[in-house]
């Protein structure tokens, strides 16, 4: 530390260094432990004793949980009212995530093959500036522009499209009294909010796509909508399954946007929230929990039998 | 002859107007049907922007380009029917083997059966037989090399460009594969135009070499004449490395007042006494085949290769110079 090391402490530095120089491993190990520390137990761990949870199940009654393995609590999730919450959730975590592909697409076909220099500075402020504030403020924001009020209502009048929004409103399902009380204005605000998750992963991986890759394609004969279709979208796969890892997995984890924005119909997220907190009924929240979990597990499987991880 | 590929005035230019760089600059070219052509230069002299702008990913600023005589400066690359092998290959990592050479086919819209046919037929052309249910990473760089000739040459162009196509691999394998590459193409009687920084694969495998320099063509000429009868300095002195004489040492070497060049090879040590031309041995440098012994003569470097086996020199003697007068070699052009 100070101007002058004392001979001891210069011994002794110098034997760690020349110990980590013979052993190689032993610094491996040291600086492996700490994160590895903290995936392992603390990571692993609270996801194993969830998943123990799960097995358990609670006394009708008493409202106590009962401390006995049993299947009882996966079998409640499939009561039609758990049932209609997954069915939501999924469906909400794939429409969000086929619209965050088809839209990120060509912001991140842009940023890495044509945008250098200052142009890749103002892609990366971009995406990143949205990231910097609060999550919440941006969430009740967005309640305010698709209020009954809010300006996009505004805006549609002022062009004379209003009734275009009102008819778009009353398609059922995913219609509603205004669109910050539909399912559409859900859908808007998880796409705004994980847009960026899916734009950086696939910009990284199209990136790495060769320039001389798709001029051979060229060359072979193909315009470019087949050498987007047989050589740009399989090289950028990877990235895209990355990047719909996030939009999935957070879409069907979060319990905030759909309760700020929407009709109230509870999605995965809020529905662990509730069942631990209020409801006090930890195995079945356990149970919902490991759904997302199962569903990313059969997702990755899937992706991979098709081939989307062999360009890595 | 048909001329197969034909460059009238044509320029390539980019950056802004006030820093232009002129990668290709007013070059008349033709290539004859059927030849073995090589555009051969230093890196940055305009010869792979040249191999570009006959595939189509670069357009001549001016100029026109006629390929079997159509202008074809607007149409894209995959209206033309040339093929490349690239520089590093470009296969699709994704594809295997077979689904890589037939890529082109299937382009087309020919039917599976016979595209897997005809790829297959192409891998062994390419002696590949057995290979097509592979991907490309489980190949060597030598493999993959004629995967790529295999997938350029099944689509039957007119003419085939190869842009360094030899330049990644190692020695041995770049000898074995100079020899396949000059003997497939005079079986399948295609044009072969390849770019190359090496000028000893572009005199061996060549049947016509054009030299670039600086955007420009310096020579166009069959190997020999690139070799024996280099129009300029630069050619002289790219083409193996030639000694360049100046105007008053080609008179003392027995020509007139003009710029010349003299092979290291065609240069004799001989004694000092009564020679016509003496020197001072300053470096000797072994090749294995010969040694290159460098001297000075007139204050000018000069290089003359000695064959193995011969005296040699040592470093700081007298040496005498002979040769023949015929390979002193008048630059008109310098």
């Amino acid at each position: 530390m100070g101007s002058a090391a004392s001979p001891l402490q210069t011994g002794l530095a110098e034997r760690l260094t020349a110990l980590f120089w013979r052993r190689p491993r032993v610094l491996l190990a040291l600086l492996l432990a700490p994160p590895l520390l903290w995936l392992g137990l603390v990571y692993v761990g609270s996801l194993a004793a969830l998943l123990w949870q799960s097995f358990y199940s609670i006394d009708e009654f008493s409202g106590v949980v009962k401390q006995e393995f049993t299947l009882k609590t996966f079998g409640e999730l499939l009561l039609p009212q758990n049932y209609d919450i997954i069915l939501r959730t999924v469906s909400m975590a794939a429409a969000v995530t086929l619209a965050s592909v088809i839209l990120a697409f060509p912001v991140a076909f842009f940023a890495a093959r044509f945008a250098n220099g200052r142009w890749k500075a103002v892609f990366y402020l971009g995406i990143m500036l949205p990231l910097w504030s609060s999550y919440l403020v941006k969430v009740y924001a967005w309640k305010l522009i698709l209020a009954k009020e809010g300006i996009i209502t505004w805006a549609a009048n002022g062009i004379g499209a209003g009734s275009v929004l009102d008819a778009v409103l009353t398609t059922p399902v995913i219609g509603g009294n205004s669109l910050s009380t539909s399912y559409l204005g859900t859908f808007l605000v998880f796409v705004y909010v994980w847009l960026p998750y899916m734009i950086l992963p696939m910009q990284a991986s199209l990136e790495r796509v060769p320039t001389s890759m798709l001029e051979a394609s060229a060359d072979l004969g193909a315009g470019g909508l087949r050498t987007l279709w047989s050589v740009t979208l399989p090289l950028a796969l990877p990235g895209v399954i990355a990047g719909s890892i996030f939009t999935f997995s957070l879409t069907l984890g979060d319990y905030i946007i759909p309760q700020i924005i929407g009709n109230s119909a509870s999605f995965i997220g809020m529905a662990v929230y509730q069942l631990q907190g209020t409801a006090g009924n930890i195995p079945l929240a356990a149970a919902f929990a490991v759904i997302p979990i199962l569903i990313m597990l059969v997702y990755l499987a899937i992706a991979r039998r098709l081939g989307a991880f062999d360009a890595l | 002859m048909t001329t197969a590929v034909e460059f009238s005035s044509v320029s390539r230019h980019f950056g802004a107007p006030d820093r232009l760089v002129k990668a290709v600059d007013q070059v008349d070219l033709v290539i004859e049907e059927g030849s073995f052509f090589a555009m051969l230069g230093p890196s940055g002299s305009g010869k792979t922007t040249c191999l570009r702008l006959i595939s189509g990913f670069e357009l001549p600023s001016a100029g026109e380009i006629r390929i079997f005589g159509e202008n074809c400066s607007d149409v894209p690359p995959n209206r033309r029917n040339v093929n490349t092998v690239f520089q590093d290959y470009a296969l699709f990592p994704h594809m295997t083997v077979r689904d890589n050479v037939a890529y082109g086919l299937m382009v087309k819209g020919i039917d599976r059966r016979t595209r897997r046919s005809r790829a297959d037929d192409m891998l062994a052309l390419v002696k590949l037989e057995g290979f097509g249910d592979r991907k490309p990473a489980q190949l060597s760089g030598g493999q993959r090399q004629r995967v790529a000739l295999a997938r350029a040459l099944v689509n039957e162009p007119r003419v085939l460009l190869l842009d360094e196509p030899l330049g990644a691999l190692d020695l041995k394998l770049r000898e074995a594969m100079q020899d396949e590459l000059k003997s497939l193409q005079k079986r399948l009687g295609i044009t072969f135009v390849f770019v190359t920084h090496d000028q000893g694969e572009a005199l061996s495998m060549a049947d016509r070499v054009a030299v670039f320099n600086q955007g420009k063509v310096a020579q166009v000429g069959s190997p020999s004449d690139i070799y024996e009868r280099p129009a300029t300095r630069f050619v002289a002195d790219f083409v193996g490395s030639s000694n360049v004489l100046p105007p008053d040492l080609t008179r003392a070497f027995g020509g007139p007042a003009e710029w010349a060049s003299l092979r290291p090879e065609a240069l004799r040590l001989v004694a000092s006494a009564g020679a016509r031309v003496t020197g001072r041995v300053t470096a000797l440098r072994y090749l294995g085949a010969g040694t290159r012994v460098a001297l000075e003569s007139y204050g000018q470097e000069l290089a003359v290769l000695a064959p193995a086996g011969s005296a040699l020199p040592e470093t700081g003697a007298e040496v005498g110079l002979d040769w023949d007068a015929k390979s002193l070699h008048m630059m008109a052009g310098a």
